[in-house]
């Protein structure tokens, strides 16, 4: 642990203020007790209390030391006032042999030290407390700090955990049988093989290098999209059509990166996998009033009983919105004449 | 040579293409039928009775392993699944032969002569399709729709709508809100697979949709007895009555 006065500057003159203060107490208190020789008093008290300011701000070190967490209360009593008596009988007798050499031929000082000498033993003890009691405090106030600060930290790593778990979960189903498909094309059709290769490596790339929550354009993540559904196609091939409808004026809206993403996977799980008939994803996107509006909706078959998901695709995007927007991004559901729509409304002027 | 009548069981396109490309190699091999979805491919089963069926599992309508369910032809099965983990280990635990999508012709070559080695045993050694389903651990998520078979009426059941599964014999008797159906299935498997805290088993040939039950008296000396709000009466075991009393707290 750091210094708590060496470290800081104004911290170190407010120490030697109040040493100052304690020793204008001192000399006052020892002129008291003795009755005169005000000059040896004053001289005293600042050379006693200049030895002991230098003992204090070292008796940090052991200080430090025995409030180390493992120390017991018992222990840590009896290694204070070990300390102390240790520090406070050093600072008597070394302020016994410097004082005589300041004041040559003083006849006074053996009856000045013996009058004050209890007096200083209190001193001694009293400052020694103000001490300890300072440490205290301080180390009180940086372990709170730094708590507090570990806290934030371990929030925000929290946070982001979750956001990257949120983010990056590209079906396995939807990679092997799209290379299932590539292996058939390569017989039937090598031209059709190495597009999808290509299409595929593209969707791939794109979302396997947004590994931070930084925002895309609309553009680049409806690019995305179409990459993926293409795919999609060519294994579902008629059961699958697509819809756009999306106002030019989005286009440069900044949205978080693969937020669609579990929307498109669900329409095509629960619309193109239960259906044998075709299925019809539809994306319009419009600004609204500070927002953009997105809307991804999808026709299902209403004998498919099964079509219940485990609800894991669109938590994970309400999830995602309320970290990244906290209340200020919408998502609702509708199911209505066998449409299932999915809108999200989010503030237009999204930056991270 | 008698050739082996093959179905293909597969709701995308692509991959019949090239499952059908591979077994050009195999002469003895003939594919009578192609589906792309699990009620076709159900009535294909029944249709040409096919001695061989590659069975994708995920598939629209019904899938391959609710057509298994209610199939009572015997063919030897190949599964094909891309990526289903929890199918794949259920197979390897039984010996069941599965294709993993895509897989090399080589694969499919060692599964086809597995295939013809037991369709040359004759098909009494075929295990039946029940068996093979009834040696399936559960779903990994609950069960959400029952499958059933009248005839050739194939119906599916949505949880949602089942009040009361009752043993018989080997059967079950699926009681829903528009009738009852009989299937070959162990009360074991739907004490597993329904939905735990909306389901109780009541008693050795009951299991009951908690939200069913109207009331539970108490019937002879340490019995009771749960009158469901459709009015039926289901007996309640002792260990029924203590399994009632820690889903419903009372």
């Amino acid at each position: 642990m750091k210094h708590p006065v060496l470290e800081n500057r104004i911290r170190f003159v407010v120490w030697w203020l109040v040493w100052l203060f304690l020793a204008a107490g001192q000399a006052l208190l020892y002129y008291y007790a003795y009755g005169s020789f005000v000059n040896i008093s004053i001289l005293d008290a600042v050379i006693s209390l200049l030895i002991y300011s230098a003992l204090a701000l070292s008796i940090w070190y052991p200080f430090a030391f025995i409030n180390r967490d493992k120390t017991g209360p018992l222990n840590l009593v009896m290694n204070l006032i070990i300390t102390g008596a240790i520090s406070i009988t050093f600072w008597i007798l070394i302020t016994r042999l410097i004082i005589p050499l300041l004041l040559p031929g003083n006849e006074d000082f053996d009856a000045y030290w013996s009058a004050t000498f209890p007096y200083r033993i209190g001193t001694g003890v009293f400052i020694y407390s103000l001490i300890v009691l300072t440490y205290y405090l301080f180390m009180s106030l940086t372990n709170l700090s730094e708590k507090k600060a570990r806290e934030a930290k371990l929030e925000s790593l929290v946070k982001e955990t979750e956001l990257r778990m949120l983010r990056s979960q590209i079906n396995p189903h939807f990679l092997f049988n799209s290379l299932n498909s590539v292996s058939s094309l390569t017989i039937t059709d090598p031209e059709k093989a190495r597009a999808m290769v290509i299409k595929l490596s593209d969707f791939m790339r794109y979302a396997l290098s947004r590994k931070d929550e930084k925002p895309v354009t609309l553009r680049s993540e409806l690019e995305n999209l179409r990459l993926y559904l293409d795919i999609e196609k060519v294994r579902f091939g008629e059961r699958l059509s697509i819809e756009e409808h999306i106002d030019p004026g989005c286009m440069e809206t900044k949205i978080p990166v693969m937020l669609l993403q579990p929307l498109y996977e669900n329409a095509i799980k629960h619309g193109v996998y239960e259906s044998t008939e075709k299925v019809t994803i539809t994306t319009s996107v419009s600004p609204s009033d500070g927002f953009i509006a997105m809307t991804i909706s999808n026709n299902f078959d209403p004998e498919a009983a099964s079509a219940k998901g485990t609800g894991t695709g669109l938590s994970n995007v309400s999830r995602r919105l309320e970290l990244l927007y906290g209340n200020r991004a919408i998502l609702k559901t509708e199911k209505q004449n066998c449409i299932f729509t999915v809108r999200i409304y989010i503030p237009a002027d999204y930056a991270t | 040579m008698e050739k082996i009548k093959t179905v293909i069981i597969e709701d995308e396109a692509p991959a019949r293409e090239i499952l059908k490309h591979y077994l050009k190699d195999f002469p003895e091999i003939e594919i009578t039928e192609e589906c792309a979805d699990g009620f076709c491919g159900l009535k294909a089963i029944s249709f040409s009775k096919p001695d061989l069926v590659f069975l994708d599992i995920q598939m629209p309508r019904l899938t391959g392993f609710e057509l298994i369910e209610v199939m009572t032809e015997k063919p030897v099965i190949i599964f094909t699944t891309a990526y289903d983990q929890f199918a794949i280990k259920a197979f390897e635990l039984n010996a069941i032969d599965y294709l993993l999508k895509p897989f090399p012709k080589e694969r499919l070559r060692s599964a086809v002569k597995k295939a013809i080695e037991k369709i040359g045993k004759g098909r009494e050694e075929i295990t039946s399709p029940q068996d093979l389903i009834e040696k399936l651990p559960g779903t990994p998520s609950p069960l959400n729709r029952i499958v059933v078979r009248k005839g050739n009426a194939i119906s599916l059941i949505p949880v949602d709508q089942l009040k009361y599964v009752e043993a018989q014999d080997d059967y079950v008797m699926i009681h829903h809100s528009t009738g009852k159906a009989l299937k070959q299935q162990t009360m074991k498997y739907y004490e597993d697979n329904l939905p735990g805290t909306d389901f109780v088993r009541v008693h050795r040939s009951y299991i009951v949709k908690v939200t069913e039950i109207n009331r539970i008296e108490p019937y002879g000396k340490d019995n009771h007895i749960a009158i469901l709000k459709s009015g039926e009466r289901l007996p309640v075991s002792r260990a029924g009555y203590k399994h009632l009393k820690d889903e419903l707290n009372f």
